[in-house]
C-alpha cells in the first residue's frame, strides 16, 4: 500500500509523482467533486439572491447581475406577522420532540431487553422498524383513516361506545396539531431510533448481571444499576446530536398534516419557504428566510458536534 | 445470560409484574403499529359504499377487488406505477454505483489531499444553498419537467458514502494491492474485487436509496408539472388530500371517480392506493432486515 500508492514518500517535489500513481483513484474523487460543485456549491453561491431582487426569468447569470437590495428581505420577514408564527412552531415542535420523543426509544430498548429471546421479541422488533420505511404520505393517510371527523376509525368507535356524541376534529383543530405531530413522529420513528440503544444493551458484559444476581439484586435494581448506566455514553451522544437538529423541522409532515384550519400551528420555516418561494414565486425573499434558518442550524450542528466530541469522544464526522 | 441465571431461582412477584408490564406494552406496540395498516387493507378490499356504514374492522364485509380495478384502470395510475418503478430502479443503481465508487476511492488512507476532499464532501452535509437556489439551478440545467430530476441530483449521498467508507476500510488492503501489482487499474479492482466483497453493505445502502426513491413526492410537487411524469406517491398524496378534510366536499375529479364507480368512494380508493404503495416495501423488507440493522450501526456514530 505504502509503496504502490506512494504514501511513504516525503520529498515535496514528488507529490506530482504520487498523484500520477494514484491517477485512477484521483479521477474517481474528481468526478464526485464535479458533481458536488454543480449540485451543492453552485446553489450555495446562489444564496446571494437573498440580498438581491431576483426574477427567475433572468436565469443563472441573473443571480449575480441583478440589483442589490441589502437586507430588505430579512427585514421584511422579521417584521412580518408570519415571523413569530413559523419560528415559534419550528422551535416548539423541535423542543417537544426532543423532550417527549427522545426518551421513548430508550425505554423501549430497555423493555425489549427484559423479554426472553423468542419469536415474539423478534416480531416486536420487526414490526417496530417497519413504519420508518413508510413515506410520510402513507403515514398521513393512515392518520386521516384513524382520526378523520367524517370517516375516521377512532371517532366511529368512540361514538359507538358512547364516549363522545360529536366527532373529535383532531385533524382540523389548530391546538391539536402539535400533539398530532409528536404522535405521528413517535409512531414512525420509535423502533428505528431504538436500534442503536438495543445494540448498546447487547454489548453489555453478561457477567455484570451474574455478579448482581449473586449479590441478590432485583430486576429493577439491575435495570437501574447496570442496563441504564451502561447506556449512558450513547444516550449522551444521541441527545447532543439531536440538539443539532433543533431548527430543522419536518417539512413533509408540515406539508401533509398541515391544512388551512391548523395553519397557525403547523406552518414551520421549511414549509413556509417552499410556499412563498415555489408557489408565490418570491425566490429572493424565500431564499433569505431559508438562509436565516440554515445559518442557525449549521451553528447548532457544529456546536453540538464538538460538544459531543469533547464529552464522549464520539462525533458525526 | 440473564435468563440462564434466572432459571435457578423461583419467579418472584417482581418477575410477574415486570414481565406482565413488558408483555402488555409490547403487545400494544405491535397492535398500534400494525393495526392501522391492517384496517386499511380491510377497507381496501371492502365495497366502498358498504364501508361508509362503518363497522368493518377485521374482515371485509362485502369483499371486492373493485377499488383496485378502478384505480388501475385509470391510465394515470398505470403510468405512475411505471414512473415509480423506473425511478426506483434507475435511482438505486446510479446511487449505489456513484456513492460506492467514491467511498472506495476515499477509503485509502494515503490518497493525496484526502483531508481536503473529506472537508469538501462533508461540508455539503451540513450546509446547502437551500431549496430556492437549488430550484433555479435545476431550471437552468433543464432538469425541471424531466424524469432525470428524480435520479440525478440524488446520485451521491454523502452520508451513505461515509457508511461505505467505514466498510471498505475493513477489507484487507493487500487484496487490492496484489491486483494493482498485476497491472489492474482501480476501476477494475473496484468492480471485480471491492464490490463482490461488500454485498451486505451494498444491500444496505441499496435499500435506503430504493425506499427513498419509492417514497419521494416533494420533488414531483415542485419540480414537475407534467402529468405523465407523476410517480405513485404523488397521486396518492392527491387522493389523500381529497378525502382528508371533508369527504362530502368532492371536487370534479373525485366526483368523476365516484360516478364512474358507483360502488366505490374516494376513501376506499385512498385505502387501495396506500396498500399498493406499501406492498413492495413489505415484500423486500423481511429479507433485508438483517442488513439494514448492521448498516445503521456502522454509520450511526464514528468513534
Amino acid at each position: 500500500m505504502l509503496d504502490e500508492m506512494g504514501g511513504g514518500v516525503t520529498k515535496k517535489n514528488s507529490k506530482l509523482k504520487v498523484f500520477k500513481k494514484q491517477i485512477w483513484i484521483q479521477s474517481m474523487i474528481l468526478g464526485g467533486l464535479i458533481f458536488l460543485l454543480i449540485f451543492s456549491y453552485v446553489p450555495m453561491a446562489g444564496i446571494i439572491i437573498a440580498f438581491k431582487e431576483y426574477k427567475i426569468s433572468s436565469g443563472l447569470e441573473g443571480m449575480f447581475t441583478s440589483k442589490w437590495v441589502g437586507l430588505k428581505w430579512f427585514i421584511e420577514f422579521l417584521s412580518s406577522n408570519m415571523f413569530f408564527v413559523v419560528v415559534r412552531n419550528t422551535l416548539v415542535l423541535s423542543l417537544l420532540k426532543l423532550v417527549l420523543v427522545f426518551p421513548v426509544p430508550i425505554i423501549f430498548a430497555v423493555m425489549l431487553n427484559e423479554m426472553k429471546n423468542g419469536k415474539f421479541k423478534k416480531a416486536v422488533q420487526t414490526a417496530s422498524y417497519l413504519p420508518h420505511f413508510l413515506s410520510w404520505i402513507v403515514v398521513s393517510g393512515l392518520c386521516f383513516t384513524m382520526f378523520s371527523s367524517t370517516y375516521g376509525l377512532v371517532n366511529e368507535v368512540l361514538i359507538k361506545l358512547g364516549v363522545i356524541t360529536q366527532p373529535l376534529k383532531i385533524l382540523t383543530t389548530g391546538s391539536q396539531y402539535w400533539g398530532l405531530a409528536i404522535g405521528t413522529e413517535l409512531w414512525k420513528e420509535m423502533g428505528w431510533s431504538a436500534i442503536i440503544f438495543i445494540a448498546a444493551i447487547s454489548g453489555i458484559d453478561g457477567t455484570l448481571y451474574e455478579a448482581a444476581q449473586v449479590d441478590g439484586a432485583s430486576r429493577m435494581q439491575k435495570i437501574f444499576h447496570i442496563t441504564i448506566p451502561s447506556m449512558k455514553g450513547i444516550i449522551i451522544v444521541m441527545f447532543i446530536l439531536s440538539l443539532g437538529g433543533l431548527v430543522g423541522g419536518n417539512m413533509e409532515q408540515a406539508l401533509l398534516l398541515g391544512n388551512d384550519l391548523n395553519r397557525e400551528y403547523s406552518e414551520i420555516i421549511n414549509s413556509y419557504v417552499m410556499k412563498v418561494g415555489l408557489s408565490q414565486f418570491r425566490f429572493d425573499y424565500a431564499t433569505a428566510v431559508g438562509l436565516m434558518q440554515s445559518v442557525i442550524s449549521v451553528t447548532l450542528v457544529m456546536g453540538s458536534n464538538s460538544l459531543s466530541r469533547k464529552i464522549s469522544g464520539a462525533s458525526l464526522y | 445470560m440473564i435468563s440462564a441465571g434466572k432459571k435457578k431461582r423461583k419467579r418472584t412477584t417482581e418477575d410477574y409484574i415486570i414481565d406482565s408490564v413488558v408483555w402488555i406494552t409490547m403487545i400494544l406496540v405491535v397492535i398500534l403499529t400494525l393495526y392501522p395498516f391492517y384496517y386499511c387493507v380491510v377497507q381496501a378490499f371492502n365495497n366502498g359504499i358498504d364501508s361508509t356504514l362503518g363497522g368493518v374492522y377485521f374482515f371485509p364485509r362485502v369483499p371486492t377487488l373493485e377499488n383496485f380495478t378502478i384505480l388501475l384502470s385509470d391510465g394515470s395510475w398505470g403510468n405512475a406505477i411505471v414512473i415509480s418503478v423506473s425511478r426506483t430502479i434507475i435511482g438505486t443503481l446510479l446511487g449505489v454505483l456513484v456513492t460506492s465508487i467514491l467511498a472506495y476511492a476515499l477509503s485509502f488512507e494515503h490518497v493525496l489531499f484526502r483531508g481536503v476532499y473529506y472537508k469538501i464532501y462533508i461540508f455539503t452535509m451540513y450546509f446547502s444553498g437551500g431549496m430556492i437556489p437549488f430550484y433555479v439551478l435545476l431550471k437552468n440545467l433543464q432538469l425541471i419537467n424531466s424524469f432525470w430530476v428524480y435520479v440525478i441530483p440524488g446520485m451521491l449521498n454523502v452520508y451513505y458514502m461515509l457508511i461505505m467508507i467505514n466498510f471498505f476500510q475493513t477489507i484487507p488492503k493487500s487484496l487490492f494491492e496484489s491486483a494493482r501489482l498485476d497491472g489492474a487499474n482501480d476501476y477494475t479492482i473496484f468492480l471485480k474485487i471491492a464490490l463482490p466483497l461488500s454485498k451486505a453493505s451494498l444491500a444496505t445502502i441499496a435499500l435506503f436509496f430504493a425506499v427513498g426513491q419509492w417514497n419521494s413526492w416533494i420533488d414531483s410537487v415542485y419540480y414537475i408539472t407534467k402529468d405523465h411524469l407523476r410517480p405513485m406517491s404523488y397521486l396518492m398524496m392527491q387522493i389523500i388530500n381529497k378525502s382528508a378534510i371533508s369527504s362530502s366536499k368532492m371536487d370534479a375529479q373525485s366526483a368523476a371517480y365516484a360516478a364512474s364507480a358507483q360502488q366505490s368512494t374516494t376513501t376506499s380508493l385512498q385505502m387501495a392506493a396506500m396498500v399498493l404503495a406499501v406492498v413492495p416495501i413489505l415484500v423486500v423488507y423481511p429479507f433485508l432486515q438483517k442488513y439494514f440493522v448492521k448498516g445503521v450501526m456502522i454509520g450511526a456514530v464514528k468513534e
